[in-house]
């Protein structure tokens, strides 16, 4: 149960991830790889600012905005300086890895003695519970875990809401058509480099949030916690358009959150039966290859059989 | 009548110094009144599509200046432009994002120049609106706002991208052989369309067509390039008068006189190197 719940919650927080990478992989239609960079900048800026005991809200505020930051950077690169967007994100990614370590002074930062969103979900739970444990489903669950779950789904809708609501706005519906055709953005007066700076900024502001509330819920941010995560948010949404056939914006932002959450759960219950976590990075790799080549293989397949 | 697009001896030359440089555009000096309905044709490769860019902006010029409406505009990126400037293009991707509604596109385009905030895109207003338009249309797209543009047949994606450049009025409307990728039906149907559009709206307008009936039924000027450069300009009665033969005419004497000037070339050479 407990297991379950973790993986639930972990879920959530890696759905802002997973929209992040949505925007700039499906909306821009570039891989941006900052993100692997921008989720521990967000997780190392909350982390250093809640051991200086400031309060949580503002601190997971405050990585957020320096993920927009590190967007922005990548931005600006592939748009005023013709970098090409592999490339750009490569570059803030790796100066990223820098950055992060001399935020946090070392290459992890606990926190276990400060007060955080986590030691916030420990003292609600247990007014909530009247306890530290609380029955689920016929299980006994931490009640911090539930109280933290029960944050994070309002936390990841919240956001979510405001994310749609933003891309029905006059500036983000011009974002989103200059992604699928910049040609016509340009002939209507939009100027689709600095729409791909904004979408790049929002991006990786969402993957850093979601690193601020992940080092939150663990208790610690890392150097390292940043490898491999853009592919996860790829797993995350490839599994979340297969759910949805998310074709309309709700869908395709509503898939992705089922997608991560799905996502964990299954790796959840495949490292519980076993498999050794060092194979977890192969095994989303080879899946996120396998998806993207599928589509293309059954097409190839059905245009053979009808000719 | 005052002067809406004024040109001053553009000249572009793509991939300078390689083996593909092409001076698609050689000096070209133009003068389009307010209110005129300008054909421009021209053989493959001559510079018309060349001639559409350099004045919305698509790329800088390495020469000459552009005026529109009165203001200097050379040096201002192609969105700033479009501000002043509505567009069609011969491709129906290129002027439509596909994945998006018919509602959404027009709310992008209903912003053409404008700052673009924070409101939503598409008030009820707005809706009503772009219903209103597209009923004008009588293809009963007015039922299917909310469907994605990318499932209508070119030429339906044309219509409404002609509706979208003309939303708000433009200064100058450039088409670029905004038919020659629809079937005959389609194309004379767009071709209405622009016709009442233009003359509804009085837009100056600079069209691009491969189409010799087009270039002698539409319009009110008419202007033949060659080789990067403006060999002809007909305008008021002559204009009116002039039949698919007298251009096909114009056309040969331009190639006849090439080929002279390339056969004396040919034989200067001969005689000197
Ligand atoms: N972006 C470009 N880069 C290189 N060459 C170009 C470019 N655009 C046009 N050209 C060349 O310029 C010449 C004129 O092209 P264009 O204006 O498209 O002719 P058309 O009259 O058929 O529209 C052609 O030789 C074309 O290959
Ligand atoms: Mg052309």
């Amino acid at each position: 149960m407990n297991l379950l719940l973790g993986a639930w919650t972990i879920g959530l927080i890696m759905a802002l991830l997973a929209v992040g990478v949505f925007i700039s992989f499906r909306v821009f239609g570039m891989a941006d790889i900052t993100v692997d960079g921008s989720i521990t900048l967000g997780a190392a800026v909350a982390a250093v600012l809640l051991v200086r005991g400031i309060n949580p809200v503002l601190a997971t505020l405050c990585g957020f905005l320096a993920g927009m930051v590190a967007g922005t950077v990548t931005g600006v690169m592939c748009t005023r300086l013709r970098i090409n967007p592999l490339l750009a994100g490569i570059l803030t990614m790796t100066a990223l890895y820098s950055v992060n370590l001399r935020i946090m002074g070392k290459s992890n930062v606990s926190l276990a003695s400060a007060r955080s969103l986590g030691s916030w979900c420990e003292t609600w739970g247990e007014r909530w519970f009247h306890g530290s444990q609380v029955p689920v489903a016929g299980y006994v669950a931490a009640s911090r875990d539930v109280a933290m779950l029960a944050a994070m789904l309002i936390a990841v809708s919240f956001v979510s809401l405001l994310l749609y609501a933003f891309f029905k706005t006059q500036l983000g519906t011009a974002m989103r058509a200059a992604g699928d055709s910049p040609q016509m953005v340009r002939a209507l007066g939009g100027s689709v480099e600095n729409y791909q700076v904004i979408g790049l900024a929002l991006s990786n502001g969402l993957v850093a949030l979601s690193g601020a509330l992940l080092a939150q819920y663990q208790g610690f941010s890392d150097a390292q916690m940043g490898i491999g995560m853009v592919v996860w948010g790829l797993a995350s949404i490839i599994i979340g358009e297969a759910l949805t056939g998310g074709h309309s914006l709700g869908l395709a932002i509503v898939g992705s959150i089922m997608g991560s959450v799905l996502f964990r759960l299954v790796v959840a219950l495949v490292l519980r039966w076993g498999l050794n976590p060092n194979d977890l990075k192969l095994i989303t790799a080879v899946f996120v290859l396998v998806a993207l080549v599928l589509p293309r293989l059954l097409q190839r397949r059905k245009a053979a059989a009808t000719a | 009548m005052s002067v809406m697009l004024s040109l001053n001896a553009i000249r572009k030359t793509f991939n300078p110094g390689t083996a593909n440089e092409v001076r698609a555009l050689r000096g070209v000096s133009l003068e389009i009144e307010a209110e005129s309905f300008v054909i421009v044709v021209g053989s493959n490769g001559s510079g018309k599509s060349t001639l559409l860019n350099a004045v919305a902006g698509s790329f800088l010029l390495d020469e000459g200046s552009i005026t529109i409406a009165g203001q200097e505009v050379t040096r201002w990126p192609e969105h700033r432009r479009a501000k002043l400037i509505g567009r069609v293009f011969q491709n129906p991707f290129s002027g439509t994002a596909p994945a998006m509604s018919i509602a959404e596109n027009f709310a992008v385009a209903a912003r053409r120049g404008q700052p673009r905030g924070l409101s939503w895109a598409l008030s009820h207003r707005m809706h009503a609106a772009i219903r209103d338009r597209v009923q004008g249309l009588r293809s009963g797209m007015d039922d299917r706002l909310d469907n994605a543009i990318g499932s209508l047949s070119g030429g339906q994606r044309q219509a409404l991208t002609l509706l979208m450049a003309t939303w708000l009025a433009p200064k100058l409307l450039l088409l670029d052989e905004h038919t020659a990728a629809l079937d005959p039906k389609s194309a004379d149907k767009v071709i209405e369309l622009t016709r009442e559009v233009v003359e509804r709206q009085r837009l100056t307008t600079l069209m691009v067509t491969h189409s010799m009936q087009q270039a002698v039924n539409l319009g009110d000027r008419l202007i033949m390039m060659h080789k990067g450069e403006v060999f002809s300009d007909v305008r008021g009665a002559e204009k009116k008068r002039l039949r698919v033969d007298d251009l096909l005419a114009r056309f040969d004497a331009v190639r006849r006189r090439e080929c002279l000037d390339d056969s004396a070339a040919e034989l200067l050479r001969k005689t000197y190197v």
